[in-house]
């Protein structure tokens, strides 16, 4: 075991809650796991020693501004800054149940014990730190047939030198509805983990966002989770940023017959900075559906990898899976490893699942100049409309006000070479 | 205003046009019809600064200025305009978007300032009704999805908003209704002036019913093989173009 890992699991070893129980399955598995190398095939292309080299206080102590609001968006706001939960949880709409992890009531300890680590496999190592360390987050709970209408936003803020775990388990009942932000920002050295759970219910229906735009040295890794039962409806926008550490593991589980799962990723990658975006959708159960599309764009010296995964079980009959992953390369120094992969035990199954790296249409460059718009706007222009594609399809058009003008900052820094 | 004198170029090692001469004059308009693959397209290409297309001899000035030795961009701001025979579709940038920076690049490089949103969103509003294009298709992307009529209608519409001086119509009837065709030709008719000059390529007379056209060139096989004035086009609409290219045939 390394050093790291077995400073985390003295650390866990302190830890005693209502979880604890579950806390304990992860920690005999975690004292058994292997710090990853470039021969851990899950962390290949993405080393982690700008971890262990580094040291956080685990204890809030930085001064951070009060996390801005979202001009526009009807919201309830959860925030935390250094781990720590700063909102006042009253006035919820009927329905609607949030309560701080560590306030669980006895009823919903009972369920939230059961949604620990149900949808998030153990196979993520940063996931087991996160159960064993994770004593802040929310619990979320939407009462069958409930539509809520304003945004849960829960925004993660970690200051300079701080170290936090975050555990969000998300309940939606029978025919409920509910969007969920997840919202990461941050460009200081800082280390967090940041895992959530969603667990949906028959004809349940989930707008889910994950903005991962920590940059910088904000060392970051977490994942997004999701237990799809009968007729379940997922729809899912993620936008990740780089920094020296940013790693992402989203597993969709298609355990009910006719569930929807819709899932669109953008990376904007500049500078030195790395994202690793791993997807693992699992078709365990007959006429499922996922749409994936995946498109980044990787400038000067920045790295992408993307590994999506397809697993289509014997069981899984007329199951429909396409996972599409598009790159865009602005130089010669950025480097993206993507590996879409596919595997099928069921022999009637629709799939398409494909990979490419491409360079700006030449076609459509020369188009835009012929009407007088210079090379250099041309290229910003398309690649942004290469991404603005997947922006434009997000439900949420405020989010997606809110967004685009921090995806033109980033374009605006990029160079063309 | 345009004089094309000896222009030879090459695409991919293919040698296309073979010695063309043209000459243009303010607020004239010029017909140009010929064979397919007689390279009307390719003369369009090679004035706007396509990339891939080689010049080997000749000049292009427009009032003066040495056209092929612009970027595609300089070419646009100098008053060129190209309306394409197949409009590109480009997803996620909108049409709004994608002329409010042409009109803009083009304003700045005569020092002039950048319309406001709300003035631009105006007179983009305005062009699309004059070609009878919904306001919804700025919202749009690019072309994206847009029928062969309408695209040919949103070139139009380029081309009210960005007033060149030289416009290239490369096909805009093509792929247009009886309605449509009227729309479009008015469109172009609306901005014919004394100091504004058009090239409208054309398989088919009935254009030059809308646009009547000062001068028909017939270009073959890479070169201005016959001019005239607009009862050529009615002439080759009778007899194809056989008995020009039997003619230079025997006089060879
Ligand atoms: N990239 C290319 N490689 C090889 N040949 C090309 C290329 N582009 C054009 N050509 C050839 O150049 C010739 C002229 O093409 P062009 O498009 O200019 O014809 P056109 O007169 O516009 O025809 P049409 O009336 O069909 O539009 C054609 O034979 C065409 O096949
Ligand atoms: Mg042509």
């Amino acid at each position: 075991m390394s050093d790291w890992l077995g400073r985390a699991v003295s650390r866990a070893e302190q830890v005693s809650d209502w979880l604890s129980p579950q806390r304990q399955a992860s920690l005999a598995l975690l004292r058994e796991a292997q710090w990853p190398t470039r021969k851990t095939e899950a962390w290949k292309y993405t080393p982690v020693h700008v971890l262990a080299d580094a040291e956080f206080a685990a204890a809030a102590n930085s001064e951070l501004a009060a996390a801005e609001a979202i001009e526009g968006l009807n919201s309830i706001e959860l925030v935390f800054t250094d781990g720590v939960l700063q909102s006042e949880l009253s006035q919820l709409p009927e329905g609607l149940t949030i309560v701080p992890l560590a306030d669980a009531s006895s009823e919903t300890r009972q369920w939230a014990a059961e949604a620990f680590s149900a949808a998030k496999p153990s196979k993520h190592l940063f996931g087991l730190v996160n159960d064993v360390l994770a004593t802040a987050g929310v619990i979320i709970d939407v009462a069958e047939g409930v539509s809520i209408e304003p945004v849960i936003r829960i925004v993660h803020r970690i200051g300079k030198d701080c170290e936090a775990h975050n555990r969000v388990l998300v309940r939606i009942a029978k025919n409920a509805s509910v969007t969920v932000v997840e919202d990461f920002s941050g460009e200081e050295k800082s280390f967090n983990t940041g895992y959530a759970e969603y667990t949906l219910a028959e004809s349940a229906s989930l707008e889910h966002y994950r903005f991962a735009l920590q940059t910088g040295a904000a060392l970051s890794v977490g994942g997004s989770h999701f237990n799809l039962a009968d007729k379940a409806q997922l729809n899912s926008t993620l936008v990740g940023f780089g920094s020296e550490l940013s790693r992402l593991d989203v597993d969709v589980n298609h355990t009910g017959e006719h569930a929807f799962a819709k899932l669109n990723a953008i990376y904007l990658l500049d500078g030195n900075e790395l994202f690793d975006l791993h997807s693992t959708i699992e078709h365990m159960v007959p006429n499922g559906t996922t749409e994936e599309n995946v498109r980044g764009i990787v400038a000067d010296h920045s790295r992408a990898v993307f590994n999506g995964r397809i697993h289509i079980h014997r069981d899984a009959q007329k199951t429909l899976a396409e996972l599409n992953n598009r790159n865009l390369l602005m130089s010669r120094d950025a480097e993206i490893n993507t590996k879409p992969e596919l595997e099928i035990y069921a022999d009637d199954v629709r799939c398409a699942h494909g990979a490419t790296i491409a360079e700006i249409d030449k076609g459509a460059l020369y188009y835009l100049r012929s009407r007088g718009v210079s090379k250099a706007q041309a290229q910003i222009m398309l690649s942004f409309g290469f991404i603005n594609e997947l922006v434009d399809q997000m439900p949420n058009q405020v989010l997606a006000e809110w967004l685009r003008p921090q995806l033109r900052q980033r374009f605006a820094n990029m160079e063309v070479k | 205003m345009l004089s094309i004198k000896n222009l030879q170029a090459s695409v991919e090692e293919k040698e296309i046009l073979k010695g063309l001469d043209l000459e243009v004059k303010p607020g004239e308009v010029h017909a140009i019809m010929g064979p397919n693959g007689a390279g009307k397209s390719t003369m369009g290409y090679v004035m706007s600064g396509r990339e891939g297309y080689e010049v080997n001899e000749g000049s292009v000035t427009l009032d003066g200025v040495d056209l092929l030795g612009l970027e595609a961009e300089e070419r646009a701001r100098a008053g060129l305009f190209l309306a394409f025979q197949y409009p590109v579709e480009i997803p996620g940038v909108s049409n709004l978007e994608f002329m409010k920076a042409a009109v803009d690049a083009q304003r700045e490089a005569k020092g002039e300032e950048a319309v406001s949103s709300k003035d631009f969103l105006k007179m983009a509003r305005e062009a699309c009704k004059q070609v009878h294009l919904p306001a919804e298709f700025l919202k749009r992307g690019v072309n994206e999805g847009f029928s062969g009529g309408e695209k040919k209608r949103n070139e139009i519409m380029q081309m009210l908003l960005l007033k060149p001086k030289l416009c290239i119509l490369d096909e805009s009837d093509s792929g247009l209704d009886i309605d449509a065709l009227q729309v479009v030709a008015e469109g172009v008719n609306s901005q014919r002036s004394p100091d504004r000059s058009f090239i409208v390529v054309t398989h088919y007379q009935r254009l030059l019913d809308y646009i009547k056209p000062d001068f028909v060139h017939v270009l073959s096989d890479g070169k201005i093989v016959k001019s005239g004035d607009a009862s050529l086009a009615l002439e080759l609409e009778e007899q194809g173009y056989n008995w020009l290219t039997e003619q230079r045939e025997q006089s060879a």
